[in-house]
């Protein structure tokens, strides 16, 4: 069976290929723009495509035969929009292949496999998504993989955009989500790659001159914006909002918005947005996109685990920068409880070492926020930060000291700020000037108005550790047990204040930038002229969640128990159902060690 | 009433026209950034202030060099300034992207010399140490500053002094005068004035100012328990009457 098929697209193969070269011969015909020898030049030109043609021949018969049925396989289920093979394809025969085969080097060229595929121009746009993602993930991309891979998305978006109408395309929401985050990653590092003038060749120098619309930021924002618009999200999520029926929503939507392609492309791109936004630093705009989403976990638009992963990082990074600790913690603390909790039923692998870098990233904000605004919110949390940056939390927990690990959490747990604009690479004296006197990066740029609202709160927990000793004390008592001068603890007195409040989302407000302010310490106190008078309210230990969670989860693993078929004889394999059954239980402590055994039982299973 | 934060993110002043240029895709457009300008010279002359209008313009400016503009720069960082405690002003500075070092030498960009000004008057005020601020602000080093910039920006002053009030609003219920005179910078019948229009007393026998009550000056000691909602047990309850 395979035998014969093999023998048809080589059959196919040689008269596309054939298409192709002639094209190319004539192309490299018309540039040369030589007519004196042109003959000479037609004759190098049909050596060249003779050559090139080789070269894919040979390339092509480079391809194992399993990748090539799985090309043929991938394409077909594309062809007929058959959501569950594509799925099957994209996220476990890609991956199981790029291990196979293509762990160290490319996958095959488009033009390469363009024959298994009778030359289908979406399916090769679809192809070369994969191809330079894996690149991207894998190798180290060149400047040509750079272009093209920007190129190729143009094409895409530009086929999605600018057809006439909806095109009738399906894809699996995972794969939409990973365009939109794949797209404004390799913006992200070509930013970052581009800003780096020293180590570049002459011919990169030359490129990059002439390319200053590659990547550029207005380009990345264009593509957003226009899937926001053409999906019509925003009207969408409104509606949802306000209770409509599923016709009138269509009616809202038009012919695009109807389509999960177009939708979920949309959503994403608002998330998108919310990224690029924090990126480049604006962290009002960032939050003020976000404004017709809800944020909680019921929303149709949250299967998407990395998706939803994604936005909650950004969110609470973004409240951070706009000094809302409150509403950052919050944030974390739910995605982090819901990371925790889906750990163990998930079992598409590929994904869980990003949302695990993401979740310790979380972390480490986490301890921030809490170092700057002590909460109890969740134990759970909390335990698992002491365990992990203890050390770090203890140091930011003690003001000015505390400043490196601030700067090391910061550092670490930050989004890959960029600059919006590339060095002058059009202009070779001011390219000089830029490589003598580079600007500050980003990160640093960012770090360091970070530090400086982290520096106006530094006295805050000395204050605090000595006011909580007391129920009133006179002014210059407490200025003389700070060895301060009276008026400037009175000051810190009143940095202290204002530390102790915050603006948040208390009555989860519409639109993530509003809210109302609140207070936000267990520590209160007042100055009557020079009487501190102070109050302490305490908060009691919650064990509802805990009680609840575990409940929840011990009648998961009862049903499992109970569902599970009784072992038939002991030495056939009921064995393995019965210890992952078991090997559950333990995953839903908070027990970082052991989150890659748990998962792996489970997929084993 | 309109919460703090929904004031600032739409404030009532702004028009529909600066509200479609805020939360639309025209906020990209460079031909619109004169717009937003002469807004952000209306709030200097007016007292109003919109920061996320203001973000707009060096938002535009960030994504587009070439319209930048230094004085319209200062001029929001200098309305940024006197929004503390809320970090309205590191939030323009974020979008200040590094920009390559100024080339026409007939035009001098007054930004980069009077940036470190600006951050230290804005750390000052910060840190609720509002004696060194003034102090600062009236000194010679800040002279440019003062004559070319804040004298243009209507009620600045008084700005700094609104800064100051909630700080002191949410800290005290009595304050000494002389204290309370050197953080508005203020003495004599200026400050009773000023103290009388915000409607706090002077006790002329003992000079102590009386803050009114509001909901940072009154503390209380409270003991918070934890509520269940049933919405919380939904699942367990669900699960139980399932299986029974």
């Amino acid at each position: 069976m395979s035998q014969q098929r093999k023998a048809l697209w080589e059959a196919e193969l040689d008269e596309d290929l054939q298409d192709v070269d002639l094209n190319l011969a004539i192309g490299s015909y018309g540039q040369s723009g030589l007519y004196d020898d042109a003959q000479s030049r037609i004759d190098e030109a049909t050596l060249l495509a003779v050559q090139q043609q080789m070269a894919q021949q040979a390339a092509f018969s480079q391809i194992p035969d399993v990748v090539k049925r799985f090309i043929v396989h991938f394409h077909q289920a594309v062809l007929d929009n058959n959501l569950a093979e594509i799925t099957v394809a994209y996220e476990s025969g890609w991956n199981r292949l790029t291990e196979k085969f293509y762990s160290k080097t490319e996958w095959p060229e488009a033009e390469v496999i363009a024959p298994l595929v009778n030359d289908d121009q979406i399916f090769l746009i679809l192809y070369r998504e994969l191809y330079y993602r894996h690149v991207y993930s894998r190798l180290q991309p060149d400047i040509d993989d750079r272009f093209h891979s920007y190129e190729n998305s143009c094409e895409l978006f530009n086929y999605l955009l600018n057809s006439d109408g909806p095109v009738p395309l399906e894809l699996p929401e995972q794969w939409l989500w990973d365009i939109i985050d794949e797209f404004i990653y390799q913006y992200q590092a070509f930013c970052v790659w581009r800003s780096k003038v020293k180590s570049k060749t002459d011919e990169e120098l030359i490129l990059l001159a002439d390319a200053s619309q590659v990547w550029s930021s207005y380009s990345v924002l264009n593509v957003l914006y226009s899937l926001i618009q053409k999906s019509k999200i925003n009207e969408h999520l409104s509606a949802l909002q306000e209770g409509k029926k599923a016709e009138e929503i269509a009616e809202i939507v038009g012919e695009f918005g109807v389509r999960p392609l177009y939708r979920m492309l949309g959503y994403f791109s608002l998330i998108g947005l919310l990224r690029v936004h924090s990126l480049l630093g604006d962290f009002t705009l960032a939050l003020k996109v976000m404004e017709s989403i809800e944020l909680n976990q019921k929303s149709p638009f949250t299967r998407v685990t990395a998706c939803h992963v994604t936005t909650y990082y950004y969110v609470g990074f973004c409240y951070i920068m706009l000094r809302r600790y409150p509403d950052a913690i919050r944030a974390f603390v739910s995605i982090l409880n819901f990371i925790l909790r889906m750990r163990q039923y998930h079992t598409r692998s590929y994904q869980y070492d990003q949302i695990n870098k993401t979740a310790d990233r979380m972390y480490a904000l986490f301890a921030i926020c809490n170092a700057l605004s002590p909460t109890r919110l969740d134990d759970n949390i909390s335990g698992i930060v002491k365990e992990r940056y203890g050390e770090q939390f203890s140091k930011m927990s003690r003001g000015e000291e505390g400043i490196p690990a601030f700067e090391e959490l910061f550092l670490y747990a930050c989004p890959k700020f960029i600059s919006a604009n590339p060095p002058p690479y059009d202009d070779a004296e001011l390219l000089a000037a830029y490589v003598e006197d580079p600007p500050v990066e980003p990160a640093q740029r960012h770090l360091a108005l970070f530090l400086s609202e982290v520096r106006s709160q530094a006295p805050v927990p000395t204050l605090r550790s000595f006011l909580k000793l007391y129920a009133s004390l006179d002014a210059k008592k407490l200025a003389n047990f700070l060895d301060a001068d009276e008026e400037e603890m009175v000051q810190q007195m009143m940095v202290m204040k204002q530390a102790s409040r915050s603006v948040s989302r208390v009555e989860n407000e519409k639109g993530l930038l509003d809210g109302q302010t609140i207070s936000t310490s267990d520590l209160d106190f007042v100055i009557d002229d020079n009487m501190v008078h102070i109050a302490e309210s305490t908060v009691g230990r919650r064990y509802a969640g805990w009680f609840i969670r575990n409940t929840e989860h011990a009648q998961r693993v009862f049903d499992t128990l109970r569902n599970a078929p009784l072992p038939a004889l002991p030495k056939l394999n009921a064995a393995p159902v019965a210890t992952s059954g078991t090997s559950d239980a333990p995953a839903s402590a908070p027990r970082t060690g052991g989150q890659r055994v748990a998962w792996g039982g489970v997929k084993t299973a | 009433m309109a919460s703090v934060a929904s004031n600032w993110v739409s404030p009532p002043t702004r028009t529909p026209l600066i509200e479609n240029l805020v939360s639309g895709v025209d906020r990209y457009n460079p031909s619109n950034v004169g717009i937003l300008e002469d807004y952000l010279y209306h709030q200097t002359r007016s007292q109003e202030y919109d920061c996320l209008a203001n973000l707009a313009i060096l938002k535009l400016y960030q994504f587009n060099p070439d319209l930048y503009n230094p004085d319209v720069v200062i001029n929001i960082l200098i309305k940024a300034l006197t929004s503390a405690p809320f970090p309205d002003f590191n939030l323009c500075i974020s979008l200040l992207d590094d920009r390559a070092a100024n080339t026409n030498p007939d035009e001098p960009d007054p930004l980069p010399s009077l940036l470190p000004t600006l951050t230290m008057l804005y750390n000052l005020l910060q840190q609720c140490r509002f004696p060194a601020f003034w102090a600062l602000y009236r000194s010679d080093e800040v002279e440019s500053l003062r004559d070319n910039y804040t004298v243009e920006c209507a009620g600045f002053e008084d700005a700094v002094r609104d800064v100051v009030i909630r700080a002191v609003k949410a800290a005290f219920t009595r304050i000494g005068r002389e204290r309370l005179g050197t953080y508005l910078d203020l003495t004599g019948s200026d400050l009773d004035i000023h103290v009388a229009k915000l409607g706090w007393s002077i006790d002329s026998s003992t000079g102590v100012v009386t803050v009114p009550p509001n909901p940072d000056n009154r503390i209380e000691s409270t003991v918070v328990q934890e509520n269940i909602q049933l919405p919380q047990l939904t699942k367990v309850i669900t699960h139980a009457s399932q299986t029974a």
